[in-house]
């Protein structure tokens, strides 16, 4: 099956080339060419299989690289040529590791570059088997890897340019400007087609890989202008095919328009400016100068930074500030509390502890005596005030854990309203470790 | 709308205009420039700083009163205290106006600024210099890095009397200045 559908391809005469096929009387509406992309791209996608699988496409760069490899050979050969051997053998020690260039794939690019002329026989007879190689073929490579890199624009302005420079040739007859306008409508055709449906119908993604069909168009679309105008006025007769080139610009500038307009609209959502590659924003924040990156607001008046502090707003902002350390004093803790804590000998200021006071009070109060009722000791007291107080340090000291004396309350209540302390408890204040 | 502007009136609000854009303007002491515009001699009278003053009920706290955001700043809580570290460096006569004051070093600055912003070293210095390039990008503090000198902007001379009293009360409470150190 795959051989019957290589012949299908075989006779080269079969396949349209997509540019310069265009017949003289080819249709040239939109339509047409869509058509006409179409049946190329079944084509394409029919043989691409068959000529995958033989080698005989290129799909990766290695194969690019096997190609110049091949063609590097045949420049150092010189005059005499090479078989195909010869060739294999001077290729190997290129492809330095891995074996990339293993012969069986220079082989199969020899035979590529055999069949469409770049390689040919040194003296067409059967059996040859000494080669040699043209030098287009190699400039062509030069040119695909061009168009790898930068998405062929430069060399699109390159041949507006030289369509310029022919239909202005004082030499160049009608079929050539003709030919000329013909080959720019189709290729702003092409591009307009694909530009159209990447803006329409594509993912936002693919349409910004492709941005570079976007990049220029107005300096191409000048410059095509360029090349109508002088065709216009040299050849009048030719205002049918320069109608054709208008619209097909027009179509390429209303393609740019939209896909343009997707993107900014896509930009606008995500912040990613998808019309210039990410390194190229970066590149140019990084090397660009402040005057150069102040340009961008040429033009344009700003209010000076006028921010006003009123001394409301300082006294808040020194308010909310946290106090540094040095300023900082410690806030004031309950005396036992502190003493709990134990600062230790380096405590400063009162003390912390009143122990020591507690102690003395009970030595003073007790005397040598083991307990003492606390009636006695209210009734000594001036009056009510005074009676609180020294009940408030009775309590202090039947709670200390370090004095040893304690409060033992009992049954019984006296009630003599001369009393300095009118109601009290019958209780006694007592040492807890023996008399002193 | 009149065909033929009166002249005066077009070159004030040119002033007015460049006052707004620019902030304000340092020009020689002879310059004639516009009506209503505040003029600020220099301490050595080298050259007047032009400055708007709207009136009270239009200047800048009417904006807060009426609880609309004015201009924003970045960090405005530790540039507010650099300004008011400023105030008590630079303000060594509380009863005279602020302007022109009197200059400051940085350091000393930087010492009454650190009671209110005590942060490790590499922090601290990073928040004084942001607050005082912005204070000095927007005029209220006339910083020479290079001199390690900052000194009052004209901008405060738009504190009213009454905000005077208020800053007056706001250095009483700050810590003293200490002997200026130059590059503390």
């Amino acid at each position: 099956m795959s051989t019957s559908t290589v012949r299908l391809a075989g006779p080269p005469g079969d396949r349209q080339p997509p540019g310069p096929a265009v017949g003289p009387d080819a249709d040239l509406t939109l339509d047409g060419i869509a058509a006409q992309t179409g049946t190329l791209r079944i084509f394409r996608q029919v043989f691409a299989v068959l000529a995958r699988e033989l080698g005989a496409m290129i799909t990766d760069l290695d194969h690019l690289d096997a190609d110049e490899a091949v063609l590097a050979a045949f420049a150092e050969a010189g005059t005499e040529g090479l078989t195909l051997e010869q060739v294999v053998a001077a290729c190997r020690p290129l492809g330095v590791v891995g074996g990339r260039f293993d012969s069986r794939l220079v082989a199969r690019r020899f035979e590529v570059l055999r069949a469409y002329g770049a390689i040919t026989k040194v003296v067409d007879r059967p059996h040859e088997r000494y080669h040699r190689a043209a030098f287009a073929p190699y400039v062509m490579l030069l040119f695909l890897r061009r168009m790898a890199e930068q998405g062929g624009q430069g060399e699109l302005h390159q041949l507006l340019t030289l369509e310029g420079i022919g239909v202005r040739n004082t030499r160049a007859t009608t079929d050539d400007a003709r030919a000329s306008l013909r080959r720019l409508v189709t290729v702003f055709r092409l591009m307009a087609n694909q530009l159209a449906g990447l803006a329409s119908a594509s993912p936002v993604e693919e349409l910004r890989e492709n941005a570079e069909l976007l990049w220029g168009n107005r300096s191409l679309i000048g410059q095509a202008r360029d090349v109508h105008a002088v065709v216009l006025e040299r050849w009048p007769d030719l205002d049918r095919e320069c109608t054709t080139l208008r619209t097909a610009l027009a179509a390429y500038g209303d393609a740019s328009d939209a896909a343009a307009a997707r993107l900014i609209e896509q930009a606008g959502a995500t912040r990613a400016l998808g019309l210039l590659p990410v390194e190229a924003w970066r590149t140019f924040a990084r090397t660009a100068d402040a005057g150069t990156l102040a340009g961008v607001l040429d033009g344009i008046v700003l209010d000076a930074p006028a921010p006003w502090f009123s001394p409301q707003t300082l006294t808040s902002a020194l308010d909310s500030a946290q106090p540094a350390a040095p300023t900082r004093t410690p806030p004031p803790r309950p005396v036992s509390d502190a003493g709990r804590v134990a600062d230790g000998p380096a405590a400063d200021g009162p003390a912390a502890d009143d122990a020591d006071e507690l102690r003395r009070l009970v030595d003073r109060l007790l005397a040598d005596r083991a307990d003492l009722p606390v009636l006695d000791l209210l009734d000594d007291v001036d009056d009510w005030p005074a009676g609180r107080r020294l009940l408030a340090r009775l309590t202090a000291v039947h709670h200390h854990p370090d004095v040893p004396a304690e409060l033992v309350w009992a049954d019984g209540l006296r009630i003599d309203v001369d009393a300095p302390v009118p109601w009290a408890s019958h209780g006694v204040l007592r040492r807890t470790d023996g008399p002193a | 709308m009149s065909a033929r502007p009166d002249r005066s009136v077009t070159t004030t609000a040119l002033w007015w205009a460049r006052v707004r854009a620019e902030g304000p303007l340092r020009v020689p002491p002879a310059t004639e420039a516009g009506a209503g515009l505040t003029r600020l001699l220099e301490p050595d009278g080298s050259a007047v700083w032009l400055l708007a003053v709207p009136p009270e009920a239009a200047g800048g706290g009417a904006l807060a009163e009426l609880g609309l955001s004015g201009p924003l700043v970045e960090q405005p809580n530790d540039t507010a205290r650099l300004l008011a570290a400023v105030v008590r460096c630079c303000w060594t006569d509380p009863h005279a106006s602020p302007w022109p004051g009197s200059p400051a070093g940085w350091g000393c600055v930087l010492a009454v600024f650190r009671a209110y912003a005590d942060r490790d070293e590499a922090a601290f210095t990073r928040a004084a210099t942001a607050a005082v390039r912005r204070l000095h990008g927007s005029g209220w503090v006339l910083w020479d890095e290079r001199a390690r000198r900052v000194r009052f902007g004209p901008r405060v001379a738009a504190w009213s009397p009454a905000d005077l009293t208020v800053l007056r009360e706001m250095c009483r409470q700050m810590p003293e200045p200490t002997a200026d150190r130059g590059d503390a």
